[in-house]
């Protein structure tokens, strides 16, 4: 892929000087680096690369989103518009920070010089220095030291494809000393031309802090996206990641947790679903660079119609990591004979005072269960619904935010259904 | 009245034929016990009218009410008013039993049963059935015992009320209690509205459920009808008696 160098930048008279410079720098930078490589996920002909950045978008106060969004500690953004950002008086009053990018320049620009851009670099790969180019805005989250919010903080992200302008919102979350959140991001799309989505996700575990980060992924079936969710996770920091992959369109979801402080710890729940002629691959990874740290990995996914899916189950452990942990098992489950499936576990092990484990399948639907289920009546379809909910079930089960839980598991449902439909 | 008719059935398992030609008539408010020997093609039977897809129907028909079952796919069949309980029913992780009951109660009603009214229903099926709430919360047959596994199948059966069951050997593997419980279960179904086809090889159950009429089963076809008597016979003389005195050329898979 070709960028033209001269291509412009988002021509702001707000941003300071030093985070135009970092967009220069990611700009050049991303004609000459590579595209990221996962193994087994071919991409490289989707068109994941950003060009269509500058096209105008629909303006504020966009009609087309339901007003019922509209709480208390709830983000509303489409591309580039905050559309709602409200966080409880309480948790204001305790010094939590919830707001648009935008106001973070501007108001908490010494924190975002410290954290931006540092768990997730710009220099990484092609498709990180385009995001670092073209980020149109999004999200900060703050904790302060001790600060336990207790109620989850949730996000609305949603891709207006009424054109084919990118996507490309940005999110940043910082767990300070012994903080604890749970934040629950929603990706929607509205319209169905072809657009792109390149969408990053950087969250800072502060030593001891708990960060629990859930998602309901449901981008639409011409939206081809990029999703990178990452965290640094400090010293008996943890992270609990549960996210519900149910995109209709190409995706790759490039997850990571890096392990840095003594005891860190990882627990990765993911539950996905492909449909009709759709491709999603998602590449966990957890690195263990510390001692003692845990790192578990749980993905579960469902192949409906002639979709694909793949699942690669990564446990990195590095030298000097004395008794960390690394787990993870990959299950596939694949409705349709037009279906692929993949599940690939890797472990790269480089000290000895460790362990480490994994599991992985792809197997078809159990014709026994199917034909016990429709002989008490159910349709094949409903029968399918059971089945998959069992499959799911080990994941969804051990997601350790209710609310989170039920969000899931409507998305689930949602896309189980709609997919059927169209298998 | 209903009626389930079965007409010079063959079926094959795997390319080998098994069933050579079944007649058999059930109506509503009949019990029927079929008997036989092991590998004889019971199972088979209760599988092919269920509609199991690794059994081939080569030849012959099933009607319900002169519907052609042969043409309705299993779930059709099942709305249509049969049930089978199985021999070995399959395990369903992440579904609870209670919900799974009520999807099979709903699937055949244009608006779903009242929740209160199906739980005061539920609850006596239990009672009757001798078993604990618990079971309602529990799994689809994840980790039942033999004995809890065949007291769900009537569990649901006596929800699901359908026109004909077939037990395929629901006394396997019963202590005496819970065979007791179980016929308890089917009894109270005995109405004009229902009718069963219970498969055994023990005349035992019938001492319970005591049929109207006893088919005896050997090499694929049924060699003699008759009325409990029949049952009384066999548990005497056995099936090598019988085949004996029929004059029959099969050999019994348990014979030496």
């Amino acid at each position: 892929m070709k960028k033209q160098a001269n291509a412009c930048l988002p021509n702001s008279t707000t941003e300071p000087t030093w985070f135009k410079a970092y967009r220069q720098q990611a700009l050049q930078a991303s004609a000459t680096l590579a595209r990221p490589v996962f193994e087994r996920i071919d991409y490289h002909r989707w068109p994941i690369a950003l060009q269509q950045f500058d096209q105008a978008t629909s303006s504020l106060e966009d009609t087309a989103i339901s007003s019922d969004l509209y709480q208390d500690n709830t983000f509303v953004w489409t591309n580039k518009h905050t559309q709602w950002c409200q966080l409880a008086q309480k948790w204001q009053a305790q010094g939590v920070i919830m707001c648009d990018w935008h106001t973070a320049l501007t108001k908490h620009a010494d924190l975002i010089q410290k954290y931006y851009g540092k768990t997730v670099k710009w220099d990484e790969n092609q498709l990180t220095a385009q995001h670092a180019a073209w980020m149109q805005g999004g999200l900060f989250i703050y904790v302060p030291r001790n600060v336990q919010v207790t109620e989850p903080l949730v996000s609305y992200l949603i891709q207006d494809a009424r054109t084919t302008a990118d996507f490309v919102p940005h999110v940043l979350i910082v767990a300070a000393e012994n903080s604890s959140l749970t934040y629950l991001e929603n990706l929607q799309t509205i319209g169905s031309k072809e657009a792109t989505a390149n969408i990053i996700v950087e969250v800072v575990a502060r030593p001891g802090s708990h960060v629990n980060f859930a998602s309901s992924d449901r981008l639409g079936p011409n939206t081809t996206a990029y999703l990178n969710r990452r965290a640094t996770v400090e010293r008996d920091a943890r992270i609990d990641w549960s996210m519900g992959m149910m995109n209709d369109g190409n995706t790759v979801g490039d997850f990571d947790s890096d392990l840095v402080g003594n005891g860190a710890h990882a627990e990765v729940k993911i539950v996905a679903m492909t449909s009709a002629k759709q491709v999603q691959g998602i590449d966990s990874r957890v690195t263990n660079k510390a001692p003692n740290t845990i790192g578990h990995i749980l993905q579960h996914g469902v192949i409906l119609g002639k979709s694909q899916l793949i699942f690669n189950g990564i446990g990195h452990i590095l030298h000097g990591a004395k008794g960390a942990d690394a787990q993870q098992e990959s299950r596939v489950l694949m409705l349709s004979k037009q279906g692929r499936g993949d599940a690939n576990p890797i472990l790269l092990i480089d000290d000895n005072d460790v362990t480490a484990g994994h599991a992985a399948s792809v197997g078809r639907i159990d014709e026994e269960q199917m034909y016990y289920l429709m002989s008490r009546g159910l349709s094949k379809e409903l029968a399918e619904r059971l089945v998959i909910r069992g499959f799911l079930g080990p994941v969804l089960n051990k997601i350790p935010d209710k609310h989170t839980l039920t969000t899931l598991e409507k998305v689930c449902e949602q896309k189980l259904i709609e997919g059927q439909k169209n298998a | 009245m209903a009626v389930l008719e079965i007409k010079d059935l063959h079926v094959a398992v795997a390319g080998k034929e098994i069933l050579q030609g079944v007649n058999l008539t059930l109506r509503t408010g009949e019990i029927h016990a079929i008997m036989g020997p092991n590998g004889t093609g019971k199972s088979t039977l209760s599988e092919a009218i269920m509609g199991n897809p690794k059994y081939e129907v080569t030849q012959g028909e099933i009607l319900l009410d002169g519907q052609d079952l042969l043409q309705m796919a299993v779930d059709e069949r099942a709305r249509a008013g049969l049930f089978l309980a199985m021999q070995y029913p399959a395990e369903i992780p992440g579904v609870t039993n209670v919900n799974f009951i009520r999807d099979a109660v709903n699937a055949r009603r244009e608006k779903p049963m009242p929740i209160r009214e199906f739980l005061q229903e539920f609850d006596q099926a239990l009672a009757t059935l001798d078993m604990t709430e618990k079971m309602a919360d529990r799994y689809l047959n994840q980790g039942f015992s033999g004995g809890e596994k065949k007291r769900n199948e009537i569990l649901q059966m006596m929800m699901i009320k359908p026109k004909f069951a077939i037990l395929d050997e629901i006394d396997s593997g019963l202590d005496i209690d819970a065979l007791k419980v179980v016929a308890r279960g089917v009894n109270q179904m005995r109405t004009p509205a229902f009718g069963a086809l219970i498969i055994t090889h023990y005349q035992r159950l019938l001492n319970y459920i005591v049929p109207d009429y006893v088919h005896v089963m050997m090499g694929g076809r049924i060699v003699q009808h008759g009325g409990p008597e029949l049952a009384q016979k066999l548990e005497a003389e056995g099936y090598a008696g019988l085949r004996d005195e029929l004059g029959l050329d099969i050999k019994l898979v348990d014979e030496n």
